[in-house]
């Protein structure tokens, strides 16, 4: 769908300001209150949701040119969705992020862009994955697990790692102890290794769509070679683009496709994992936007008026993963799970997303620190999210704060409980 | 359909004084952030959704920058627009030739004197924000019926100030205890507890106007000056008892809300036979003086708001309508309670005014409760209005005595029959005006809502005529001082002031002595000659 589709969304937004706070019901501080890193950074109401609207309806009615400065409102956004999620508690007739991804789409088709996204693009036709790491050490992390290997053989279960995961050696604790639940509790699981490629969600999210559609492809033919019957990730951002993105670019997995806190939440409800020992932590959970209100899957495009597409069709954020990692943690004896003011559909992006990690660091550091210290007001010692993006842009933000809080991913802890040890 | 925009610039030596005041960071020119202010579609009577553009945005952190920006706008002959939370074409620039102020780096919470009762507030600190701080410490705050996300400010000292809860909390113009103000000479001036002189807690002025004359005409009048007489950069307001808890457990977001009502607020839709005993019951229930909250949300506002594809459908069906009307005259009305005796006495009262009036008390069920409870509290609710078409537009709106409202609704209702009719808004059975008693029945508000889509241009086009038509019967009718009529600016003052008592030559003394220049956009308010 071009922007042009999108017109009646743009030229319906009242300007009522809801995409730039938690809902109002919701709001239970002056501090906390918020929920759009870019605006909130960045202050000129065009870096709103609404703002965004207002730039895509000024573009189609040739008001203003395609140059950097529509370049700078459209990229320096996380693309979380936060403002999507809260203009729809009011508004049935307006998708503010494909708005923003329409947008992107037409800065690409137009050659502007930040040039650490062309330079992201480029890794990922080069080695496919988003930091241009060799694509031969991709499968490196499963190293020794003794995982089957789902090119050569049949499975159920598909493990997608992810770049992140992949690559990033500070997590590769994570990634090796999650297989390994999975693994112990008897799946028949398989991973690709080394022809495991990027999900293309990133590039869907810059606008690059034949690049995201191309890695879409990819994917798809391999899953379906593998045989698996569910899809299963770890990364919070994958998840969202197998469920979200993928369907938005019109590729079907054909698939179950789960994330882990689901997975290992299934495997404890058939006994197949157990809780058995104690860890005795105060953890607040930062809900990953992908793997929340981004996850919601997409249910095709609404012909006519908007006015009148039913709820089931209006993506709200409510039917994003929330209970899953919650309920594990609450299922591990001793820990007490204590919640920040922004959660669920209107929690605050970790300002890992949408491109912004590569190419707007500032803005990715100012939304992280302010999660972390966010998080900081609940006492927990520990803050758990279930997304690999997350975890780096939010340990780096505590790290620099010298907040003193851990943060740790939900299968951490899930580990611990079931093997009495960090598995690494 | 597309606003013209302006040929005109920004001379090079404002733009380094702009600069130089604010840094390159809050200031802009360039037309990509420009546009940003320059769609607002909400109290705009032409067509589209586009207004003018402002020539640059500002983003000042201080009175001081505030001060700046207006002096450098004197010196350069630029005209200058303040918004807070900026909801409203009468918060953008209403010129070609406008320097937008946008407050929302002023977002602070200044100081709580709780043994006063106050709050002093920057602009762009919402009433959502005040009202969680404000219930950690046992208080609340009147909530204007714009809904939370707005500022407080903002419609304190400049536009209208009904809410829901006005029964208990009055009108924000009644909520003002002091204000911080760069005057349009780029002078400061500082009344009632901002402009006390000891700044020690206990010996402020916590009198909205200090010792003298008051200011507060002059300052905002019955509908405020929507920018047209310079910049309030601080407010004090004042706090309220809160009988609810310190902190509420809230689930989901709106229609979806679970919320524990506390055990001394009772919640209830007071429903009577006809329109006489419906009026004659509120003015006793205003004697009484009882009550937390009170309104008339018309049958149409919760359909259209909660099930407007419901709405669309209802006229198909004489029965149902017939049905609709019949529940018409009924308001809903809530006890927060002190004690138990209070709740107690607070029932009674009601049921006995509702029972004498032949009408029935209904209690609201669990869970709907969670929904009638705390959304009204906390004022979440109104951007529902914009679900049936996408915008939506109101007319009377004058605060007076209740059966002068009841008029304004009688009277709203017949004209907008003529305009169903003509497809200029939805039906929603021309029977939608939100209606409330304020300070005990001292006086009421009632104003008569149209939901329409402005991107449909048929019913785009014909907003202007249904306001028009509603202005002409506020005359005919004298209903009601010129409610929202006012808000079209100069045009209508000079039709509306020679009946009533030549306000209007005084309105543009005013704006004249303080902003000879006319300078502070004056679109919304009235120009100096
Ligand atoms: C759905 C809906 C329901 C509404 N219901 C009500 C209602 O029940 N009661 C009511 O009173 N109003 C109501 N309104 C109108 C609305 O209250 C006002 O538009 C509201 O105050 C504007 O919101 P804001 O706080 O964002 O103010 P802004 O848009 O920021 O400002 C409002 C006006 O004040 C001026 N202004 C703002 N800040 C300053 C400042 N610091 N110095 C000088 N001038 C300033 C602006 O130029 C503008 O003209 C409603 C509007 C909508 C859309
Ligand atoms: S919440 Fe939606 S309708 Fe309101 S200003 Fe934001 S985008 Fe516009
Ligand atoms: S997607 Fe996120 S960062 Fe971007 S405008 Fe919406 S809320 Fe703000």
């Amino acid at each position: 769908m071009a922007l042009e589709a999108y017109r009646r969304d743009m030229e319906g937004c009242s300007r009522c300001s809801s995409c730039k706070w938690v809902p109002m019901s919701q709001m239970k501080s002056h501090r906390f209150s918020q929920v759009c890193p870019s605006i909130s950074r960045y202050h000129f109401h065009s870096f709103a949701g609404s703002g965004k609207l207002m730039l895509g309806l000024s573009l189609l009615d040739n008001r203003i040119e395609m140059n950097d400065s529509v370049a700078d409102v459209a990229y320096k956004c996380t693309l979380c969705g936060a403002c999507d999620a809260n203009c729809k508690v009011y508004r049935d007739d307006i998708d503010i992020a494909e708005v923003i991804e329409e947008i992107r789409a037409t800065c690409v088709e137009n050659g502007q862009f930040f040039a650490e996204h062309q330079m992201m693009i480029d890794d990922l036709k080069r080695e496919n994955n988003v930091f241009g790491e060799p694509k031969n050490a991709r499968g490196d992390w499963a190293e020794g697990l003794g995982l089957k290997d789902a090119n050569a053989q049949k499975v159920d279960v598909l493990f997608h790692a992810g770049c992140r995961f992949s690559y990033d050696e500070d997590l590769l604790g994570v990634i090796r102890g999650a297989a390994t639940l999975i693994r112990d509790a008897g799946v028949d699981l398989g991973v690709a290794g080394k022809a495991e490629s990027c999900c293309g969600g990133r590039a869907f999210g810059l606008g690059f769509r034949g690049d995201g559609k191309n890695f879409a492809e990819d994917m798809a033919v391999r899953v379906k070679s593998s045989g698996a019957k569910v899809l299963l990730t770890p990364c919070a951002d994958c998840y969202g683009a197998f469920k979200y993105a993928y369907r938005r670019m019109g590729v079907d997995l054909g698939v179950q496709v789960m994330h882990i806190s689901e997975y290992l939440k299934a495997l404890a409800a058939n006994g197949k994992i157990n809780f058995k020992n104690r860890v005795d932590r105060k953890i607040t959970y930062h809900d990953p936007c992908h793997l929340g209100r981004r996850s919601e899957p997409y249910a095709g495009p609404w012909e006519g008026n908007k006015l009148l597409r039913p709820a089931s069709r209006k993506r709200d954020g409510r039917k994003g993963v929330y209970d899953a990692p919650r309920d594990l943690l609450r299922s591990i004896p001793g820990i007490r799970l204590v919640e920040m003011e922004r959660i669920r559909e209107y929690s605050w992006c970790c300002g890992a997303g949408g491109g912004v990690w590569e190419a707007d660091q500032e803005l990715s550091d100012f939304a992280a620190r302010e999660r972390i210290e966010e998080a900081l007001t609940t006492g927990a010692d520990a803050l758990a999210t279930s997304c690999p993006w997350c975890e780096r842009n939010l340990r780096d933000a505590a790290e620099s704060m010298g907040a003193g809080i851990e943060v740790l991913d939900v299968t951490e802890l899930v580990a611990r409980s079931i093997k009495g040890e960090v598995i690494s | 359909m597309t606003f013209p925009i302006s040929t005109k610039t920004i001379p090079d030596e404002a733009v380094s004084r702009f600069r130089e005041a604010l840094g390159d960071e809050n200031f802009s020119t360039d037309p990509v952030i420009c546009d940003g202010y320059a769609m607002q579609p909400f109290h705009k009577t032409e067509p589209g959704c586009w207004i003018n553009r402002p020539l640059a945005v500002t983003l000042p952190s201080s009175t001081e920058e505030v001060q700046a920006i207006v002096k450098i706008c004197i010196q350069h002959g630029l005209r200058y627009k303040a918004h807070s939370t900026g909801w409203g074409a009468h918060g953008g620039a209403g010129y070609d030739n406008v320097v937008q102020i946008d407050l929302r780096r002023m977002n602070k919470i200044l100081e709580w004197d709780e043994k006063n009762r106050y709050v002093v507030v920057e602009p762009y600190v919402n009433c959502a924000e005040i009202q969680a701080e404000a219930m950690k410490r046992g208080f609340n705050i009147h909530i204007h019926g714009a809904g939370s996300v707005c500022s407080p400010l903002a419609n304190a000292t400049s536009h209208c100030g009904m809410g829901w809860s006005g029964i208990s909390t009055s009108t924000s113009s009644r909520n003002i205890l002091g204000v911080e103000w760069v005057l349009p000479s780029g002078e400061v001036l500082k009344l009632g507890t901002c402009g006390s002189i000891s700044e020690s807690a206990g010996s402020r002025w916590f009198s909205a106007d200090g010792p003298g004359p008051s200011m507060r005409g002059i300052m905002r009048g019955w509908a405020g000056a929507d920018g047209g007489l310079g910049v309030f950069t601080k407010m004090s307001m004042k706090l309220f008892h809160w009988a609810g808890p310190k902190e509420t457990a809230v689930k989901g977001r709106l229609q979806d809300l679970v919320v524990e009502k506390p055990d001394n607020f009772r919640i209830t839709l007071c429903a009577f036979p006809d329109a006489r005993s419906y009026a004659d019951a509120l003015f006793k229930v205003g004697e009484a003086e009882i009550g937390f909250l009170q309104c008339k949300n018309s049958v149409a506002l919760m359909l259209g708001a909660m099930m407007p594809r419901m709405l669309r459908k209802i006229h198909a069906s004489m029965n149902v309508k017939k049905i609709l009307d019949a529940c018409r005259h009924q308001f809903m009305f809530t006890i927060a309670a002190t004690s138990d005796l209070d709740y107690q006495y607070q029932s009674q009262c009601l049921e006995k005014i509702v029972d004498d009036h032949g009408g029935i008390v209904l209690d609201a069920p669990a869970p709907l409760h969670s929904l009638m409870y705390w959304s009204f509290v906390r004022v979440s609710l109104p951007p529902v209005v914009f679900r049936m078409g996408g915008n939506f537009f109101s007319t009377f709106g004058g605060d007076e005595a209740f059966d002068n409202c009841m008029e304004q609704a009688r009277i709203g209702e017949e004209i907008k029959r003529q305009f169903i009719a003509s497809k200029a808004c939805f039906d929603d059975l021309a029977d939608n005006p939100w209606a409330l008693i304020y300070e005990n029945g001292l006086f009421g508000h009632s104003e008569e809502l149209w939901f329409y889509d402005h991107r449909d241009p048929e019913m785009g086009r014909q907003v202007d005529d249904y306001a028009k038509a509603c202005a002409d019967a506020t005359l005919e009718h004298t209903l009601g001082g010129g409610g929202f009529a006012f808000f079209k600016g100069g045009e209508v003052h000079d039709i509306l002031g020679p009946a009533m008592s030549n306000y209007h030559i005084w309105q543009r003394r005013i704006k004249k002595a303080l902003d000879p220049n006319d300078l502070s956009d004056s679109k919304f308010y009235i120009s100096s000659d």
